[in-house]
């Protein structure tokens, strides 16, 4: 500054006036700077003789545009929309926490989060209405006010989870800390609802004390503290002699019977539910429970072994059992009066037929239905064969029946041996032996691309799982008749359509989305220019000046964007902080940066090394992270940035790459200052 | 055999029966997307503790879920907790999934309830 040292005397005692305006040096008394700019508040009398101070308020976050294009521009366009998204989002606000009846207090905190959260572009692709909600219960929460997420919902009329959804993401993204529910805080609000009169303290009192116990003995953990409070409340008002019955506490607490039921049960369950009234008011137990469901996954597993020992023992048995059955069958043969001759003969044709097929049901992996059908034909054939055989025989010898009768128990008893066998390997060969095999194709050659590999696939498998002809059409009927309306809905639909095509009114409501098609444009510039018309996002900007961004800067950038250009990425020049603010300005004028337009502006640097300035900008506009900078000298490679997403790390790539040359070549010409990122 | 096998197994009968039934089949790129697994500490754990100790990554809503979610970043893996000291993991493949029950074991057993009987 010239006002250090006089240029004229050389003396460094300098007088500087405020009021005037003007630096005058002492010593020779010569003016060195006249009409200086002072920072100070200037007042102005209005009507009535009320001074007011001169100047507008300007929001931090408000137009960053305004000061640095200079010519001619609109500067409310961009402020209005935040400024109307506060506003409404304000006005939501006030209207839900009256609803809740949160004090003034809270619905300005519950303002400044929403203020938080729209500057950090979380509103975006979620209805305010949730993320006010959100807010709401954020405040709720860190004051500790008894408003539950549900009282939110009821309010809204929207699904708790999806509420709550928003709210996990709200309080990640902002850090906040909300502390864990207390059931205790919902007791007095409760209490007050259920109106117990005068007595409403005691039982508050009383039911805090049971919730306490409850907690102590882990019943609280994973549970909606809710459920807790209304059995609490429950127990305390009949405690008290107050007459309230289930329905009522349900109304007030809004959980369903059985979750209350069971709450009480398990309440049940642990010591402290032993005590009288009196002794509980006084003592506590010291002794603590398992949570329930720990103790219920316990229990469970105690049946388990249980079934299991029981069922080793009754295997045991049962081989008993048979061993006994046997051993009388055998007695009873013996017992019984022989017949003779050729009656005996048939006798011994019929026993052991009749053994096989009597032990057969006594297998115990017999499938009941099944079984009893194949064996009652299978005693049928054999019967069959039997008669005819008996029929025969009359005109033959008795050697002959023998013989064929000794060829018949053996046949009866494969058949019989294959009934009894239940394994599923037999039963099915017995299957495909008797019905009709539906399967006789081989295995087809799978089409040349897909190449299923058919290795280790049982295809008889496979073919129980599809359905035989008769189930199909079952099942047609079922889901047709399940699916009536919608096959309705879509019918008339159609007949509507057809109709309306003979008319000539039908209009093609295709919801396809044209495919864009490429911009073709010779410089970045250009690109931009197009893209913004097409775009339609301003219709004022200054194309003169986005032309003159590509070529050497003239005069160096002024002020920096606030906030919008985040550039952690350390290409630098001079060059590139000027299209850097400018871009960066458009952008935020622009609304949100879509994919195609970060490709297309980084398509055409592919095409000409010359210009990646514009994209490294678009791109650091959209990073919100600051990284300290570097100085240009020591740009070696690409940027290792936290989290890019992946679209800008295949930019930042490419752009590093050529920024590794032309970096390098600026900084030969131009020999930058450091200069200040943000 | 195991579980990706088993699962590209299970797929490919699948398949097969699309084929049986008539349609043209083709199957490629099969990949493994998530793994899902199930394992129980020996003692219980108290959530609340566990979520304070563990702020930022872990997080707990009872009216919304009985769990415990804690999300693992560089393993892409999250653990569900539930006061009983059963897990649930999910991850991408089996590896990690492994990784983040040995990750996370320490965190709980510091925060294990204290058994009674």
């Amino acid at each position: 500054m010239s006002s250090r040292v006089c240029r004229t005397c050389g003396g460094s005692d300098i007088d500087v006036d405020q009021a005037r305006g003007s630096a005058v040096c002492t010593g020779c008394g010569s003016v060195l700077e006249d009409n200086i700019i002072v920072s100070e508040v200037q007042f102005v009398e209005g009507s009535g003789g009320v001074s007011s101070a001169v100047g507008q308020f300007v929001s931090a976050d408000g137009p960053v545009k305004a000061p640095l294009l200079g010519s001619g521009f609109h500067t409310g366009v961009g402020k209005e929309s935040r400024a109307q998204t506060l506003q409404n989002g304000k006005r939501q606000i006030q209207q839900l926490g009256s609803q809740l009846q949160l004090n003034q207090h809270c619905l300005d905190t519950a303002f400044n989060f929403f203020k938080l959260v729209v500057s950090k572009h979380l509103t975006r692709g979620r209805r305010t209405e949730h993320v006010i909600a959100a807010c709401l219960y954020l405040v709720c929460r860190t004051e500790g006010t008894p408003h539950m997420l549900l009282d939110l919902s009821d309010l809204l009329q929207v699904n708790v989870y999806i509420l709550g959804k928003t709210f996990l993401l709200l309080a990640r993204e902002l850090c906040i800390n909300a502390p864990a529910i207390d059931p205790c805080l919902y007791i007095p609000r409760f209490a007050h609802m259920l109106e117990f009169g005068d007595k409403n303290h005691e039982v508050s009192m009383t039911a805090l004390r049971l919730v306490q116990r409850m907690k102590r003995d882990w019943m609280h953990t994973g549970r909606r503290p809710s459920g807790l409070c209304g059995a609490a409340l429950l127990v305390a008002a009949r405690m008290h002699k107050f007459r309230r019955s289930v329905k009522d506490v349900i109304g007030v607490v809004k959980v369903c019977q059985t979750t209350l039921r069971k709450r009480l049960t398990e309440f049940e369950d642990t010591p402290t539910s032993q005590l009288t009234i009196d002794e509980f008011m006084r003592v506590d137990l010291e002794q603590e429970c398992d949570p329930p469901s720990f103790t219920a996954g316990q229990h469970k597993v105690k049946m388990q072994q249980l079934e299991q020992e029981l069922a080793r023992k009754l295997d045991e048995v049962e081989g008993e059992i048979s061993c006994y059955k046997e051993e009388i069958e055998t007695e009873l043969e013996k017992s019984r009066p022989k017949l003779r001759g050729i009656y005996a003969a048939y006798a011994k044709e019929m026993d052991p037929e009749d053994e096989d097929v009597l032990s057969s049901p006594s297998d115990p992996e017999d499938k009941e239905g099944d079984d009893a059908d194949l064996q009652a034909a299978a005693q049928r054939l054999t019967q069959d064969f039997l008669c005819q055989v008996i029929q025969e025989e009359g005109g033959r010898a008795p050697q002959e029946v023998e013989t064929e009768g000794a060829g018949l128990p053996a046949q009866g008893a494969s058949l019989a041996s294959i009934l009894g066998n239940a394994s599923l390997g037999l039963q099915e060969s017995f299957h495909t032996f008797n019905l009709p095999e539906p399967d006789q194709n081989p295995d087809e050659d799978p089409s040349p691309s897909g190449e299923l590999d058919l290795e280790g696939i049982d295809d008889q498998e496979i073919d129980k799982y599809i359905l035989n002809e008769k189930e199909v059409e079952v099942k047609t009927e079922l889901w047709t008749k399940q699916n009536a309306d919608y096959l309705k809905e879509q019918k008339e639909k159609e007949e509507r359509i057809t109709k309306e095509k003979e008319q000539g009114t039908y209009k093609e409501k295709k919801k396809k989305y044209k495919k864009r098609e490429q911009i073709e444009a010779a410089t970045a510039g250009e690109a931009i220019e197009k893209m913004l018309e097409r775009k339609k996002i301003s219709s004022k900007i200054n194309y003169d000046v986005l032309r003159d961004l590509n070529q050497p800067a003239g005069s160096p950038a002024s002020e920096p964007p606030g906030g919008a250009a985040a550039a952690p990425r350390k290409r630098l020049s001079r060059r590139r902080r000027k299209a850097g603010d400018a871009n960066a300005e458009l952008s935020a004028g622009a609304t949100m940066m879509t994919k195609r337009f970060r490709r297309l502006i980084s398509s055409t640097p592919r095409k000409k090394k010359a210009a990646p300035q514009v994209e490294t900008a678009v791109v650091t506009e959209t990073a919100s992270e600051a990284v300290p900078e570097a100085p240009p000298a020591a740009v070696p490679g690409p940027a290792p940035a936290e989290a890019p997403p992946p679209v800008e790390t295949e930019e930042e790539e490419e752009a590093a790459e050529e920024d590794c040359v032309s970096a390098l070549r600026l900084v030969g010409d131009y020999g930058c200052e450091e200069e200040e990122v943000f | 055999m195991d579980c990706c096998e088993e699962a590209k197994l299970g797929a490919r009968r699948l398949a097969r029966c699309l084929q049986k039934l008539g349609f043209k089949v083709r199957f490629s790129a099969f990949r493994v997307v998530n793994v899902l697994a199930v394992c129980s500490m020996p003692f219980a754990v108290h959530l609340v503790d566990f979520t304070k100790n563990n702020r930022p990554i872990a997080s707990y809503e009872p009216e919304l879920h009985p769990a415990a979610t804690y999300r693992i970043k560089n393993l892409k893996a999250t653990v569900q907790v539930f006061s009983t000291g059963s897990l649930t993991v999910t991850g991408p493949n089996v590896q990690s999934v492994a990784s983040a029950v040995e990750h996370i074991y320490p965190l709980l057993y510091e925060c294990q309830k204290p058994r009674c009987k």
